[in-house]
């Protein structure tokens, strides 16, 4: 698996990204997929990533970049057809 | 002013299986430069059967010699030998019934001296109703081309099928167009960082900000044409994978490949797969 930007959360990643490989190949690529099974992993490694990513001054950087990428949204990540 | 480059190129392998190496990708053997990658939002629409992503992959970068010569000193005090890491955003939506998944990423840094911004479309092909049938057909016959993780989870590789997609690459240099601005803002505010003005207007004198902003978009444009490749590579390799020894093989390849980087070793490395180090 892919390492995290801080590594106290590779353990946590670990188990969500191993989560969502499952759901996603068994599910959602099925098209069988009711909700997200693995949103409470996430929210676990959220929490880990989000300090990370506070105290390494990412998080305004992102919030920003964000916003900018909303509003481009609408026209850019609709499918065409 | 805006550079603009884009490519078409066919996956021979299913669309399921591209959605899934793209989310994959990272590490892998031509992409020694990427350090880290991490989720930070999902979103699952149970209507709409969409798949919203966005993450946040790390990559060493070096700017470009021609780059360094082209900017001024002053922006540069954070990495003077022009050795970087840039953090890159990443959006993605999968439509699996409808067979098509849109991403964009874009650099989060130095965006007020470059911004890149790749799109790329993965599609199914759209077949006509002949074209399904013997599809269908074909696809009963190789059923054994599944890849498993563990017991339950299988994904098709080998069905024949093939995967469309299209990149676009836009850039955009905004260079001087802020500094413009601040020294407007300045001057109202009766400036008090006098000091620092003659210098930079100086610089922006002698060239006109628009050729330096042409200049860095070509630089920009070079890197992307380079780089292309190399990315399709990466996708190849981790398809590949899929296709000898499932999920396992990949999961396994990554973990290889995490370990070289890892180890410092990443130029001898990539020596071996004969690549270039400016992929990015």
């Amino acid at each position: 698996m892919s390492a995290s930007l801080a590594p106290e959360c590779n353990e946590v990643k670990e188990r969500y990204d191993n989560c969502f490989l499952k759901w996603y190949s068994e599910k959602f690529l099925r098209g069988t997929a009711t909700s997200d099974e693995c949103e409470p992993l996430f929210k676990q490694y959220e929490q880990c990533l989000s300090k990370a990513l506070k105290a390494r001054g990412i998080d305004t950087m992102l919030k920003e970049a964000r916003e900018d990428n909303r509003e481009n949204d609408a026209e850019h990540m609709r499918p065409k057809r | 002013m805006v550079k603009f480059y884009s490519s078409t190129d066919t996956y021979s392998y299913p669309f399921p299986a591209v959605t899934l190496a793209y989310f994959l990708r990272y590490p892998n053997p031509y992409s020694t430069h990427v350090l880290s990658t991490d989720t930070i939002s999902r979103h699952y629409d149970p209507v709409t059967q969409r798949l919203t992503t966005i993450r946040l992959h790390l990559k060493r970068s070096k700017l470009p010699s021609a780059v360094l010569k082209l900017i001024p000193r002053s922006l540069l005090s954070a990495s003077a030998g022009g050795d970087t890491q840039s953090y890159i955003l990443e959006k993605s939506v999968v439509d699996v019934r409808e067979g098509w998944m849109d991403t964009e990423s874009r650099n989060l840094e130095w965006t007020g001296v470059l911004s890149v911004v790749e799109k790329q479309e993965f599609r199914r092909p759209q077949l006509n109703e002949e074209e399904r049938v013997w599809a269908g057909m074909e696809n009963a016959a190789r059923r054994h081309g599944f890849i498993s993780f563990n017991s339950g989870t299988k994904v098709e590789v080998d069905t024949g099928e093939t995967t469309e997609v299209k990149s676009a690459v836009t850039l955009h240099s905004h260079l001087g167009e802020k500094w413009k601005k601040r020294k407007a803002a300045e001057d109202s505010a009766a400036g008090e960082k006098e000091e620092e003005q003659p210098q930079k207007m100086g610089f922006f004198k002698s060239w006109s900000t628009s050729s330096l902003q042409r200049s860095i978009e070509l630089i920009g444009l070079k890197r992307a044409r380079r780089s292309q490749p190399n990315a399709k590579e990466g996708m190849k390799v981790v398809l590949e994978r899929m296709r000898e020894g499932g999920l396992v093989a990949v999961l396994e390849g990554m973990r290889r490949d995490r370990e070289a980087i890892l180890g410092g070793h990443p130029h001898a490395f990539k020596k071996g797969m004969g690549k270039g180090e400016d992929e990015d």
